[in-house]
């Protein structure tokens, strides 16, 4: 029996076996690759691997909301502030279901250092920050892989203005300056992406929809919004920092789509919500399953009066503004959201009751486009909104200039391309996959962006055997960034040993080659080629650490 | 794109069919199939009808099924891919560029002409059993493909070997993803429909051989063909074409004990006649009037064409075959 089983599957009834939770190629053609290189080097090792493509969502659903995975390899948002690591590794948020540490992480040490940039400034947090991304790199929650480079093409015939604002973020789409001649009356913008998750659920705090894109930020506005490497007042006309305390002015006579203006009372009530999704109707506090680090920061929120917003925060002032950045919601809309669904028997679980993850709630805020269609699977349309405050004279901010725009889903990357091409959009919405950038086709632009996400394995530290730090260090010493960043994406991405990027990196975690607590276990006698696995080291040292293989020594077996 | 992809598709099965209707089918049967075919119309109608509804209720539900088989989660992925492995690779030793293009051919304008060629053929016979019983096939085939689809999460090996298959269809060929992508969703592979509903047609076919057998040794090499063009083009995997074929057989069965067991007006008081009648008054139309003599002179007052002896060897609607 068991060895027909092994025929049939390839692996023994007591042999180790785990589950690597994916992507399929159609969605993302580079963690699939990732995940079958692993695959190999695990099966060399002895470790009998599953692949389960799942498609975004789905896969977001199961690792943030469900924890039901042992490991999984794809893209994390990351951050442009490195503050997002105390939301992603704090094992205060360990129980909770959301973006908030899906890992099960608990490391009291790291707790610390997370707190403490969070109370620092300057050189102090720089070191905190230092010392937590060193700590991660020799406790492994998750293996960092690589960042790759941030690449949209884009038609220059019918708009131009591409290249001065991310395009991953909300400005990206304001701003952009239609060739008055090519069009007749309407100017729309075309946009195509290939992560259907917009076009099926636009609830700004669905944490298994919400992962990359400017959608959610093009129908809210947020109290700051982020340019370049700063923050710039938004919704508010200006703030003043005292003591912790950030006193807001709202910008005057803002409106929702719905007509009802937009006061201190929605900010007030936003940051309230995000706090406690039940608006405090059970003793326990159900928090919201985005935003939660920041939303962590904010002690108290008062409105003041109409326009005037008092924030007390319990970090820094640069961790507390942070939080400007969170969509504003419309009291009047998620108030009795809350209450229909709490009066009709819904508990409030956190993360996954229905207010977090419903599609149902009018997708109502007052940013510089409404949503006016939405099509599962198949396209979103978001017209002006003309009662906008970037539209007023005076206001210096960038302004949305087209009438329309319209994103497209694709079923992937060339496809997206070929629409370019073809002439039916002017921009790839989301990140294109590196193997459909080559040649950049005649009467395209390709646009570089400064790139936070970066490709990882998250494990789930909950069970075994990614519960054992040996294990998951062992697991991460299979893993080649080299080679993978030359096969996997041509060249088009950067090696990592940390989840931040840029200038926040340590010195001592930059890369040089090798991973410093996790070194990647090399054939060094097969000097030649790179990318050769030791597999009687690998194997050697699982065994050094309590893992027993069978008694032929070909696999390790189940404990 | 996709109005310009369903243009050519169209276009060439359209040429595929004016080449290859004459030289199959006869000038006598598409003869007598101008004096019959309002009889074989109504005669087949009920079931052309099923066929009509279950690939609306397909059109329909097609956006959101996706999210009802997430709901069940019933990943069969990992399973497919644990059994068989890299099984399907072994058709790239013979991929060449003309194989590839060969089987991109077949897989798109074979398929359409595949399923359409049997429907016209068999319309020609006078006989419109082969007919019945080929299109509650495809409503069956369909059906239960659905409801599998509906069950069982399954993405292609192409989604999970992202570069083992050099000959996969959309890398070559994005805009297809396009076509297919409006009949079908990409979890959806267990069971492979192509193969089905070709194999199917292949086993008509084999049974209709003495009347039409040039078709019959066109279409059981391009069955065949199809069913290897989706292995070799990486969409299915091995078990989806078994699968398929299983589920060939099974139809093909099932339809040859449902054909003629159930009357329109014998066991559900449906009587077409009247109703196309009543249609045809609500519509203000020129109807006869007396409003029952058989169903021949009706027709054949209405449009004034001369009709032949109808007690040919028709069996009428209401009697069971």
């Amino acid at each position: 029996m068991d060895r027909i089983q092994r025929l049939i599957t390839g692996a023994a009834s007591d042999q180790l076996s785990i589950t690597i939770l994916t992507l399929p190629t159609d969605n993302d053609r580079q963690a699939i690759k990732i995940a079958r290189q692993l695959e190999e080097n695990l099966k060399a090792v002895g470790i009998n691997v599953r692949i389960e493509p799942r498609a975004d969502a789905e896969l977001l659903q199961t690792v943030l909301l469900e924890h039901d995975f042992d490991c999984y390899i794809s893209r994390h948002p990351g951050g442009y502030d490195p503050d997002f690591l105390y939301e992603t590794f704090h094992s205060k948020f360990a129980p909770e279901a959301g973006w908030q540490n899906p890992y099960g992480f608990v490391d009291t040490e790291l707790d610390k250092l997370l707190e403490r940039q969070r109370s620092t400034t300057g050189s102090e947090r720089e070191e905190a920050i230092g010392e937590a991304l060193d700590r991660l790199a020799q406790t492994h929650p998750i293996v960092p892989i690589c960042v790759p480079d941030e690449r949209r093409l884009v038609r220059t015939d019918r708009f131009a203005g591409w290249n001065d604002h991310h395009l991953g973020t909300r400005l990206g789409y304001l701003g952009l300056e239609p060739d008055e001649n090519d069009f007749e009356d309407e100017v729309v913008l075309n946009a195509v992406i290939t992560d259907s998750s917009p076009s099926r659920n636009i609830n700004p705090l669905a944490a298994a929809y919400r992962y990359r894109g400017p959608f959610v930020d093009l129908l809210y506005d947020s109290v700051a919004t982020r340019d370049d490497d700063e923050l710039r007042p938004w919704l508010a006309e200006s703030w003043e920092w005292d003591e912790s305390v950030a006193t807001i002015t709202l910008r005057s006579n803002c409106l929702f789509h719905d007509g009802e203006p937009v006061t201190a009372d929605d900010v007030k009530f936003t940051y309230d919500l995000l706090d406690d999704t039940s608006l405090g109707d059970r003793d326990g506090q159900s928090p919201a399953p985005r935003y939660r680090g920041v939303g962590d920061a904010v002690e108290s929120v008062t409105a003041v009066d109409d326009r005037t917003v008092r924030m007390r925060f319990g970090t820094s002032d640069e961790v507390g503004e942070l939080a400007f950045t969170v969509p504003i919601l419309p009291k009047h809309i998620w108030k009795t959201a809350v209450e229909d669904r709490l009066e009709n028997g819904a508990e409030p679980i956190q993360g996954t009751w229905d207010l977090v993850t419903t599609e149902e709630i009018p997708p109502i805020g007052s940013g510089p486009f409404a949503l006016t269609e939405q099509e599962p699977r198949s396209h979103l349309r978001f017209e002006r909104f003309d009662d906008h405050f970037t539209r007023r004279g005076y206001v210096d901010l960038p302004e949305p200039r087209v009438d329309e725009i319209a994103f497209h889903v694709e079923p992937n990357s060339s496809a997206a391309v070929d629409q370019l091409e073809a002439g039916n959009a002017d921009v790839t919405g989301t990140i294109l996959g590196s193997e459909t950038v080559g040649d950049v086709p005649d009467g395209l632009e390709l646009v570089e962006s400064e790139s936070w996400t970066f490709y990882h394995i998250g494990f789930n530290v909950r069970n075994s055997p990614f519960s054992n730090l040996h294990f998951r260090r062992n697991v991460a010493r299979l893993i080649d960034r080299e080679s993978l960043v030359a096969d996997v994406f041509n060249e088009q991405a950067s090696p990592t040993v940390t989840p931040v990027t840029g200038e926040w990196v340590p010195d001592d975690l930059e890369w040089d080659g090798s991973a410093p607590y996790a070194p990647f276990f090399r054939d060094e006698t097969n000097s030649g080629d790179t990318g050769e696995l030791d597999i009687e080291r690998a194997k050697r040292e699982f065994e050094r650490h309590g893992f027993q293989y069978d008694e032929d020594g070909e696999y390790i077996v189940r404990s | 794109m996709l109005a310009e992809l369903l243009t050519q598709v169209t276009a060439i099965i359209v040429v595929l069919l004016v080449g290859f209707v004459p030289v199959c089918i006869g000038r006598r049967r598409l003869r007598a199939t101008r004096r019959e075919w309002r009889d074989r119309m109504r005669e087949a109608a009920p079931v052309a009808g099923v066929v009509l509804v279950v690939l609306l209720a397909n059109r329909f539900t097609r956006q959101r099924l996706p999210d009802i088989s997430w709901a069940i989660d019933w990943n069969l992925t990992p399973t497919f891919y644990a059994i068989e492995g890299e099984a399907i690779i072994w058709f790239q030793q013979f991929a060449s560029p003309l194989v590839t293009q060969y089987f991109s051919f077949v897989y798109i304008y074979g398929y359409v002409f595949i399923l359409v060629f049997p429907v016209i053929a068999y319309f020609a016979l006078s006989d419109t059993r082969p007919l019945r019983e080929l299109l509650s096939a495809y409503a069956l085939n369909y059906l239960i493909g659905l409801f599998l689809y509906l069950l069982v999460i399954a993405y292609g090996p192409r989604n999970i070997m992202p570069t083992a298959i050099e000959t996969v269809l959309y890398d070559f060929r994005p805009q297809y993803q396009y076509l297919t992508q409006e009949v079908n969703h990409n979890t959806n592979v267990f069971p492979s429909l192509h193969t089905s509903l070709s194999a199917t047609i292949a086993i008509f076919a084999y049974r209709t051989r003495d009347e039409y057998p040039i078709w019959f040794a066109v279409a059981v090499p391009l069955a065949a063909s199809i069913a290897v063009s989706t292995m070799y083009l990486g969409i299915h995997w091995a078990i989806d074409v078994v699968a398929g074929i299983a589920l060939a057989v099974g139809t093909v069965y099932a339809a040859d004990r449902f054909v003629g067991r159930w009357s329109l007006s014998e066991d559900f008081g449906i009587e077409i006649d009247e109703y196309v009648d009543r249609i045809r008054r609500t519509a203000g139309m020129r109807t006869p009037a007396d409003p029952s003599p058989s169903a021949d002179d009706e027709y054949g007052e209405a449009d004034g064409t001369d009709v032949e002896d109808p007690s040919s060897d028709e069996p009428s609607t209401g009697q069971r075959s």
